[in-house]
């Protein structure tokens, strides 16, 4: 029910004035609240600038739109009552308080009450209403902010701050560690001794136990430094023949290898470290027909085992035993294959006639497989006639082979029952599978071991990948690569650092001569040639530590950290770009060069 | 019913701008004094006249009552003056043939007046002071045991010496609140001084025109009651007497420091009844923050008790006043920031 005590002629002409003055109020605040949004708006953009967060700049400027809204939302809070709004009308317009009064008296019927009402509903006809100020000093910084996000937004990100953290404290992806499961497979590998299986095992339970623990989230650096410590644990299980103490020792076996032109190769990858090598020549020596070249090598065994054992090098006196021991019944196993061939030469290819000439002479593996598979393939066109040939002549080689028996692929009385077999399909297949078995001798325990060792390595290597780091190149490397080539007939060189092409192919070591004082500390050395004393395992696989991998553009002058002006000054040429062009894994480049910095 | 009041408070306009006139024809300069006697006697209260002597407080009482048709009376404050000297006494009339004894018969002091000029109040002892201060208050007095009410209007003006202090009995602060406002007389500039002397010395002149009559004077006093304030200015009218009181906490740092008491609630009624009376002075129906600021130092002055190191420093209760204007704020803080900046 409306209240007909008030005047609606001054409630009208009031309403007017309250609308324009709280209006004006609502625009002010709004106006300001813009304007210190676009100041903080401004401050964000920055910040994202500062920060490198170029895409989200420009929506700093909502911030004005959110100053706009809080300005409203202060001016709803603030709101004047009427009593204010008619306390600034009366200060506005000199009314000596007549619209507050009349205001005031809304309700009130005294004459005075109506006089005033009237008086002042006039007041506020006649007069021009004012309002507050909408423009505030406070309001220059909407412009202001305005333009600073502009620039703000429009300008180019500051370069990228150097990474402070330490390199490698992030946590490792498990997925990416693989190849520790190589490692693992030691735990299998026959040792020289139980002392030496519970090293090889110790080794495969550490890597066993690493993989555990990069499941359940390790530091990179942690991860590192592990298979660091695994990969030293490989290198001293290697082989220990170049070691000091077994100095003397593989210099005198060299010597007496040496002493025989045919085991000159075989010297060479022994005088390496390269135990595999060494291995696969003594087989290629045991395949040889004839029996003198075979009775020169196992002789020469003999000598290069006393000497080492004379000179104290026990370990490789006893690899040197257990070749010299498994000669004889590689050589019987080459011997059964040939005469496996020779029963069946009819049915053999031209091809494969070559290769039983081959194998026959230098007794190269690759031949022999050849052979293998071929003498396979002609076994399944044998007639029954054929096949019991075969049998009178497996009957013979098992009456002249020797008795090592037990280290042959096929025993004797295996023969005896594949040639009692061999009339049957059955029968055919079991002595194509011994056929096989022939045609790839087991290796030795030595070179097994090495094998593995080597195996372990290339897992290690590519956990070290997987970790984005540069394996360093050790011995050990993946078979054929950089070792002396296993005997193309003219063939190049295997790679690696050897320089010197062989007649075979292989590549030969240049060697030192020795001509220095060796009084003193020093033992002379009773060998040919003098080899060089570091410590360290030579791998043709990969380059080696230190080594340049790549090649940045470089001005002279240049140092570790340094552009160049032109000239070398007194800057040795060595350190010209040597932190760009050295092997120091990218991630750490930086660090490294922070740390020569002057 | 509105035209009426605005008739009423027009007539009232004219009324006093003429009794204005009227005084001023006599009372040379002085306007700021004459027009602080007329708020005394719209609003119904008594003032309290102080200046030196000669310079014309009598003649301005004595001049106001002629113009006002009313009853004048002076009662010249002395040491010896008594009580009854006041407010009058019974005396003893023997009959015609003085033989059936007498009867009492009261005769009525000045205090009757209606226009009563109390002249060198302070001179008077504390007991014959309080005799008059009992009519201020009351509009009564009472004589021998009979309560007589005084005529309306009853109009008061005291005035007091403040350089002749030897032998004189200074008003207690509780009477002083009786006074609605205290009046300073200063002394005349050169050309009123001038003018002084010219009308002093040369032909008496006649008495001034009668202007308003007993009943007008009344009304006046209705209508000053009709006059409207606003909330806000009654709350500033509040907040000024209240900022007077040194345990306030929103006195200011002059008044914790000068003054002792404040003035009180009369003090605030009074500011608030002067503010009338000058609004209706002007023709206005309602009191502006103005009137209250033009009120304050004559109503406030002798309201407001000096500390002993007020006294000491110097600090006039005018100073006070002044820091209490300056201090307290009429409109509230964002309206005045508005008003200010647009």
């Amino acid at each position: 029910m409306a209240d007909t005590t008030t005047s609606p002629q001054l409630e009208r002409s009031f309403g007017r004035a309250a609308r324009k003055v709280r209006g004006s109020l609502l625009l002010r605040r709004v106006l300001t609240g813009a304007a210190f949004g676009l100041a903080a708006g401004a401050l964000a953009a920055g910040g994202l600038w500062w920060w490198r967060l170029g895409e989200l700049r420009p929506l700093s400027a909502a911030l004005g739109l959110l100053g706009a809204g809080a300005g409203a939302l202060v001016a709803a809070r603030k709101r004047w009552t009427d009593e204010h709004v008619a306390l600034y009308l009366d200060e506005k317009l000199g009314n000596d308080e007549a619209i507050v009064t009349a205001i005031g008296l809304r309700s009130a019927t005294s004459e005075a009450a109506e006089h005033l009402k009237d008086s002042a509903a006039q007041l506020l006809q006649k007069a021009k209403l004012p309002a507050p100020k909408i423009a505030d000093k406070a309001q220059l910084l909407a412009p202001v902010g305005a333009a600073a996000i502009v620039w703000l937004s429009l300008a180019p990100l500051p370069p990228a701050p150097p990474d402070t953290r330490p390199p490698g404290v992030e946590k490792v992806k498990p997925g990416n560690v693989k190849g520790l499961e190589r490692i693992e497979a030691l735990r299998e590998q026959k040792g020289r001794s139980p002392e030496d299986e519970r090293r090889l095992k110790a080794l495969a339970d550490e890597a066993k136990k690493l993989r555990g623990e990069l499941a359940q989230g390790m530091e990179k650096r942690e991860a590192l430094s592990r298979l660091a410590k695994l990969r030293d644990t490989i290198a001293e299980l290697r082989s220990e023949f170049g070691k000091e103490q077994n100095r003397q020792g593989l210099e005198a076996a060299l010597g007496a290898l040496n002493e025989h032109p045919e085991l000159k190769k075989a010297a060479r990858a022994l005088g390496d470290g390269d135990i595999t090598a060494f291995d696969r020549e003594m087989q290629r020596l045991a395949n040889q027909a004839e029996k003198e070249a075979r009775d020169s090598a196992k002789h020469a065994l003999e000598e290069a085992e006393r000497a080492a054992r004379e000179k104290g090098a026990q370990s490789l006196a006893d690899a040197l035993k257990e070749q010299r021991d498994g000669f004889d019944q590689r050589s019987a196993d080459a011997d059964a294959l040939r005469e496996l061939a020779k029963a069946l030469e009819g049915k053999l290819d031209p091809e494969a006639l070559e290769d039983l000439k081959e194998f026959g002479q230098n007794g190269d593996p690759q031949a022999g497989r050849r052979l293998a598979e071929a003498m396979g393939k002609a076994l399944g066109k044998l007639s029954e006639e054929e096949r019991k040939r075969l049998a009178e002549q497996l009957q013979k080689q098992i009456e002249q082979s020797p008795g090592g028996a037990e280290a042959s692929p096929m025993t004797r009385e295996e023969m005896r029952e594949l040639a009692r077999r061999l009339a049957s399909p059955e029968g055919q297949k079991e002595l194509e599978e011994q056929l096989k078995k022939l045609a790839n001798p087991e290796a030795s325990r030595e070179a097994q071991r090495e094998g593995a060792l080597n195996d372990a390595e290339r897992g290690l290597g590519e956990a070290e990948r997987g970790l984005g780091m540069m394996p360093l190149p050790m011995s050990g490397g993946p078979d054929g690569a950089g070792k002396p080539g296993a005997g193309d007939p003219g063939g190049k060189p295997g790679g690696g650092q050897d320089q010197t092409p062989g007649k075979d192919g292989n590549g030969s070591a240049h060697h030192d001569s020795g001509s220095g004082n060796h009084d003193g500390e020093s033992q002379k050395v009773e060998a040919p040639e003098l080899r060089s004393k570091a410590n360290v395992q030579r791998s043709g696989v990969g380059p080696m530590h230190a080594a340049t991998l790549g090649r940045a553009p470089a001005r002279p002058g240049d140092t570790a950290n340094q552009r160049g002006t032109g000239s070398l000054g007194s800057v040795a040429p060595g350190e010209i770009g040597a932190i760009e062009q050295s092997e120091v894994p990218e991630e750490y480049r930086e660090h490294v060069g922070r740390y020569f910095e002057p | 019913m509105s035209e009426s009041f605005q008739q009423r408070l027009a007539a009232a306009h004219r009324a006093t701008g003429e009794l204005m006139r009227a005084v001023g024809s006599v009372i040379v300069g002085q306007q700021q004094v004459v027009e602080q006697v007329l708020w005394g006697l719209v609003a119904g209260g008594h003032v309290l006249l102080e200046g030196n002597p000669g310079l014309g407080k009598t003649l301005l009482v004595r001049t106001l009552a002629s113009c006002l048709e009313l009853r004048f009376s002076r009662i010249q404050f002395t040491p010896d003056l008594m009580p009854s000297d006041i407010t009058g006494t019974n005396v003893l009339v023997m009959g015609e043939a003085q033989t059936h004894g007498g009867r009492f018969e009261l005769h009525r002091g000045p205090i009757f007046g209606q226009v009563v000029l109390a002249d060198e109040i302070n001179r008077a002892t504390p007991k014959t002071q309080s005799a008059l201060l009992e009519a201020m208050q009351e509009h009564s007095v009472t004589i021998a045991g009979t309560r007589h009410t005084l005529e309306e209007p009853f109009f008061v003006l005291a005035t007091e010496n403040p350089i002749e202090m030897e032998g004189t009995y200074p008003l207690p602060e509780a009477q002083l609140d009786r006074f609605l406002l205290k009046v300073l007389v200063e002394s005349p500039g050169d050309e009123d001084f001038a003018q002084i002397l010219r009308r002093t010395t040369g032909a008496p002149q006649g008495a001034p025109p009668s202007v308003l009559g007993q009943e007008d004077v009344l009304g006046l006093r209705a209508l000053c009651r009709e006059i409207e304030v606003a909330e806000p200015v009654l709350r500033y009218a509040a907040r000024l007497v209240a900022a007077s009181d040194p345990g306030s906490p929103a006195a200011p740092e002059l008044v914790r420091r000068s003054v002792r008491f404040g003035a009180g609630v009369r003090g605030g009624q009074s500011l608030v009844l002067a503010g009338k009376a000058i609004a209706l002075l002007e023709g206005r129906a309602q009191v502006s923050f103005d009137d209250l600021k033009r009120a304050a130092a004559p109503v406030l002055r002798h309201r407001i008790l000096r500390s002993f190191e007020g006294e000491a420093d110097g600090i006039t209760t005018d100073r006070v006043v002044a820091e209490l204007l300056k201090t307290v704020e009429t409109l509230p803080a964002q309206v005045a920031q508005a008003a200010q900046a647009s």
